[in-house]
């Protein structure tokens, strides 16, 4: 007797049981395929963070002070425009323990220049940048000329177009790679470009000049540290030698997005243990009523030849095609809705995301589909050893 | 008979999530100061399309005639709106916009979800046809 042409049979024969078991498992396998496909994402977006802010202390003018706001602004992208005085960086390098300075200014775009919001306009200076630049050279061979911008990977130009900020045409060189953070969303210019978009806003009236009326400004320096030296020591130094400058530890901005996220992966891992028991013990339930329900259907199976071991087995592979048809169905659901509301995902959770890569998402969804496939199988275990020790002539009675 | 009129159900059910939705919950990008961008039109031809899709599932629940034609031509506009967000009408620059994080891939998979429905609609009325043939 072929054991799977009748485990199929014996499944379509009975369509709405077959899609309730299905069901349940695919309900399995898009809990634990969804769940760790964002709490890997969110942990390969913390990963990201960090090598992205490369800087041990980023110093940024006292009006800036919220550190909320400045956190945002990498995390989620809000845009942010403050300046101060250009001569912040060679007063930072005379303080003992500074390895490197680089300093970067920020122009938030008009929201008619682009699209409906506003852009981050981020000005680096390539010689000298640590933080974005060696991020900018994976995707730019070349060097990044004057007018030339590159653009992170949500926002939606290519290479060659021409974008305008403030009515200045700006050529699109490069797309950078997804970081998962605030800084997808941003644009970059050298400073060359960036002194050009300052005065063509200044043009509009959005005015940039700081107290001291000095006309060469920057928005942020990042520092840092030379190896061994005490970062916290730098840290309070820069505050006392500068004037009118927060200095902001990147490692309290990583802490606390390090910690929004423990407490995430703590509530989907709960979730996804609650979903899973719950599930397991309905599926029990479940089988256990099919024993019932298909004691004569087995007992028949008896008479005409079949072994106990057959019937047995039987049972396990119409559980384990339940589970593998639900775990597969499952998984494709997750996948659909997850990869297409990425950004939903992102913009809800207002912490850094980057989706894993495509090797192990297939690792995740073949293992979440044998896992619901295994944990089907598994439950029916005890149905399936109480279905094939069905005595043939009792059950037959019990049907009269 | 009763088989081919389920999915024009379906279909029309599908039809008025997207005419509500492209104009409430799955709308494109709302502005504060009243402004317009490009993904405000692509919302409005998504309207008109799930408008022309509903009038399309009448036909196929109250005209048994005309069923296989109007299965037909929802699946075309099915094809349509999938591709009208992003495709055919531009949308804002910005992936993590309302209009391409909600408004893009939700019409998508509706479109993608009614043409499929669409299209198991005309197999079965082709299929009742070379039925009634034999």
């Amino acid at each position: 007797m072929k054991m799977l042409p009748l485990s199929v049979k014996n499944l379509t024969r009975k369509p709405g049981r077959t899609a309730a078991l299905t069901l349940l498992t695919a309900f399995l396998a898009l809990s634990v395929f969804g769940g760790s496909v964002v709490v890997l994402s969110l942990r390969a977006g913390l990963q990201s963070l960090e090598a992205r802010l490369g800087a041990d202390i980023i110093l940024v003018p006292s009006e800036a002070q919220s550190k909320v706001s400045f956190q945002n602004m990498f995390l989620q992208g809000t845009t942010g425009a403050f300046y101060m005085d250009s001569s912040v960086q060679e007063k930072a390098m005379e303080v003992p323990g500074v390895e490197k300075v680089a300093p970067q200014t920020f122009l938030a775009s008009l929201k008619a220049d682009c699209c409906s919001i506003k852009i981050q306009v981020i000005g680096i200076d390539p010689a000298r940048d640590f933080t974005v630049q060696p991020w900018i050279a994976r995707s730019l061979t070349g060097e990044l000329g004057d007018m030339d911008v590159a653009v992170g990977c949500k926002v939606e130009a290519e290479i060659g177009e021409i974008i305008r900020i403030y009515e200045q045409r700006c050529k699109v060189v490069a797309r950078l790679e997804a970081t998962g953070t605030g800084l997808d969303t941003a644009v970059y210019c050298n400073m060359n470009t960036m002194n050009t978009l300052l005065a063509a806003a200044e043009a509009k009236g959005i005015s940039h000049k700081i107290a001291s009326g000095d006309d060469s400004v920057i928005s942020a320096v990042y520092v840092k540290v030379k190896d061994g030296v005490d970062i916290d020591r730098v840290n309070s130094a820069l505050t006392g030698h500068l004037r009118k400058v927060t200095a902001v530890r990147t490692r309290s901005m990583i802490t606390g997005v390090s910690d929004s996220l423990a407490g995430i992966s703590r509530t989907v891992t709960v979730m996804i243990v609650v979903i899973w028991v719950l599930a397991l013990i309905i599926l029990l339930l479940v089988y256990l009523m099919i024993v019932r329900e298909r004691a004569r259907e087995f007992a028949v199976l008896r008479l005409v030849g079949a072994s106990r071991s057959m019937l047995s087995r039987m049972a396990l592979l119409e559980s384990a095609l339940c589970g593998l048809t639900g775990g597969i169905a499952g998984v494709a659901l997750a996948a659909i809705g997850i990869f297409s509301f990425s950004a939903l995902i992102e913009s809800s959770l207002g912490l850094p995301y980057l989706t894993p890569a495509f090797s192990t998402m297939l690792a995740l969804a073949a293992g979440a589909v044998l896992l619901s496939a295994a944990v089907s199988a598994l439950a029916s275990a005890f149905a399936a050893r109480r279905l094939s020790r069905v005595n043939p002539g009792t059950a037959l009675r019990e049907g009269n | 008979m009763r088989k081919t009129i389920v999915p024009g159900g379906v279909m029309l059910l599908l039809s008025l999530v997207i005419s509500i939705g492209s104009v409430t919950f799955l709308g494109p990008c709302v502005h504060d100061d009243g402004s317009v961008g490009a993904c405000w039109w692509a919302g409005r031809a998504l309207l008109g399309l799930g408008c022309l899709l509903a009038v399309i599932s009448a036909l196929v629940l109250l005209s048994p005639r005309a069923r296989f034609g109007a299965y037909l031509s929802g699946l075309a506009v099915c094809a349509l709106g999938a591709l009208t967000p992003g495709t055919l009408i531009a949308l804002c620059r910005m992936s993590s916009m309302r209009c391409r994080a909600v408004m893009q891939p939700a019409m998508i998979l509706l479109f993608a979800a009614a043409g499929l429905t669409s299209l198991t609609g005309a197999l079965l009325c082709a299929k009742e046809e070379r039925k009634g043939k034999e």
